[in-house]
């Protein structure tokens, strides 16, 4: 199976690290990503505050440069993804004239819920070699991949299931929590601090209540949030995990450290005490 | 009697010494120009408060969702784009998904950001739409943004380095920065996109430059 892959631009830099373990994960699940060849910034949230023609036309340029190499787009990052969606919607309506050769006619996976097909599932759990028994997780879903329904084609968007479902195959256990879908501040809380950490510190709290030991997550921005929060705290600090590093962990027999040296909550402590590293 | 209804004409909700404003001074234009341009319908908000009740943000915010949508039916527009409300939103969605008559809140909020981003009014949270417009100029570089290019190109903005030192989170931001880079996930170099010329071109075409 081959697909197109937008890694948007976190994935060269803060989320490094997600990077590596979708390359590990992807291959060990026989899958092509291919990089759409010299793609650019989708234009996040900057681009639609200050300017709602480019944050069409940003993300149009990467659906044309995909559509010529013919496959379907798979995003890792949740931001990118709602973009490109928006994008082609507007495309699709004809409300903007592109600059670029682009019909719009692809399709657009979320990486969650392209894993989170009972087919893929099936395939995810042939090939986990040590299942992560006993390590309690809550899944965070963010904003951008789950809403606008119109835009994002969840159905599910109040209770999102697919990394969910994805935890639950690598045997972990997976606790439910009603702060799936609440936003984490994004980028506010580079200029407006006090706004950022109000919304994350309630997260972590209602985290821990619902008696998680972990965090797993699919947006780069979430996980730093989330992670950097806890870098002088004095509560029990909570791991936030990629959820390609759980796969990533429960595909190999003998995980390796040096996989989580990028957090700032150090997970290696709490997976030797489940005996899983 | 007369006292109390000449006392109403002269009340203002926010500020009582402001004369009252009168509904529809200006007739629907600001109304019907909001829904023409971003297709909602915004005269379907009936006030039930749900946008403001999701809205994670919305303590930070001096004018509420719902009240914005009732200032778009009234052609309020100067008061909505000096509003901290529409810098302070981070169009996460909360509103509009859960409208019970399908008011597209958050696309008008952010339909209001871009126009007080066009006009002439400074916006109340300044560092937040300098934020935005850092982020489009390191894109506009280098066709990719790259943090610690953005994060720079932020701290060099005027007032920012100033206020950061002033409310003493400069220090700990740039301990925080050092440590990102130590443990690599800060890249000083990373490649740039091929696009920089035609996205600098598709940018002054959306300013309605001809190129």
């Amino acid at each position: 199976m081959k697909l197109s892959f937008y890694p948007g631009c976190s994935l060269e830099g803060l989320a490094i690290d997600y990077a590596r373990s979708i390359d590990a994960v992807f291959q060990a699940l026989d899958i092509d990503l291919i990089e759409i060849d010299d793609w650019s910034c989708c234009g996040a949230t900057a681009a639609h505050s200050l300017s709602e023609a480019m944050s069409v036309i940003l993300p149009a340029r990467n659906l044309s440069a995909a559509e010529q190499m013919g496959l379907d787009i798979v995003s890792p990052c949740a931001n990118c993804f709602n973009r490109l969606r928006f994008s082609q919607q507007m495309i699709q309506k004809r409300v903007l004239d592109i600059p670029w050769p682009v019909t719009g006619d692809l399709k657009i996976h979320d990486m969650t819920r392209f894993l989170a097909e009972p087919a893929m599932i099936k395939q995810i759990k042939k090939r986990v070699l040590k299942p992560l028994n006993g390590l309690k997780l809550v899944c965070y879903y963010g904003c951008q991949m789950v809403r606008p329904p119109r835009i994002t084609g969840y159905t599910d968007y109040e209770n999102p299931q697919t990394l969910d479902r994805i935890s639950a195959a690598t045997g972990a256990q997976v606790i439910d929590w009603s702060y799936k879908a609440t936003c984490c501040g994004a980028s506010i809380g580079i200029a407006r601090r006090e706004i950022g950490e109000s919304l994350t510190k309630r997260l972590l709290d209602k985290a821990r209540r619902a008696g998680a030991e972990a965090i797993v997550v699919s947006c780069p921005l979430c996980q730093s949030n989330l992670d950097m929060i806890q870098k002088d705290r004095l509560e029990i600090p909570i791991p936030i995990f990629y959820f390609t590093e759980l796969l990533r962990l429960s595909f190999s027999d003998r995980g390796n450290p040096k996989w989580f040296k990028m957090h700032f909550t150090n997970p290696v402590l709490l997976l030797k005490t489940k005996n899983l590293l | 009697m007369q006292n109390i209804i000449s006392d109403l004409d002269q009340a203002h909700e926010h500020d009582p010494g402001k004369k009252r404003k009168l509904i529809g001074d200006r007739g629907d234009y600001f109304l019907n120009r909001i829904q023409g341009e971003t297709g909602t319908n915004v005269s379907a908000c009936y006030q039930c408060e749900r946008c403001t009740n999701a809205c994670p943000v919305s303590y930070f915010m001096d004018i509420k969702p719902h009240q914005a949508m009732r200032y778009v039916q009234l052609g309020w527009r100067e008061d909505l784009l000096k509003s901290s409300t529409i810098w302070v939103c981070l169009s996460c969605e909360m509103c509009t998904t859960y409208c019970p008559n399908e008011v597209g809140v958050a696309e008008i909020i952010n339909h209001l950001r871009n126009i007080a981003a066009h006009s002439s009014i400074t916006p109340k949270e300044k560092n937040l739409a300098v934020f935005h417009q850092t982020f489009l100029e390191v894109l506009r570089k280098s066709g990719r943004v790259n943090e610690f290019r953005l994060m720079n190109a932020y701290y060099l903005k005027p007032n920012i380095l100033r206020e950061k030192i002033k409310s003493g989170s400069f220090k700990e931001e740039l301990l925080l920065g050092m440590t990102l880079l130590k443990k690599g996930r800060l890249k000083p170099f990373t490649s740039r996109s091929k696009a920089i010329k035609d996205i600098q071109k598709a940018y002054l075409q959306a300013r309605g430059e001809i190129v």
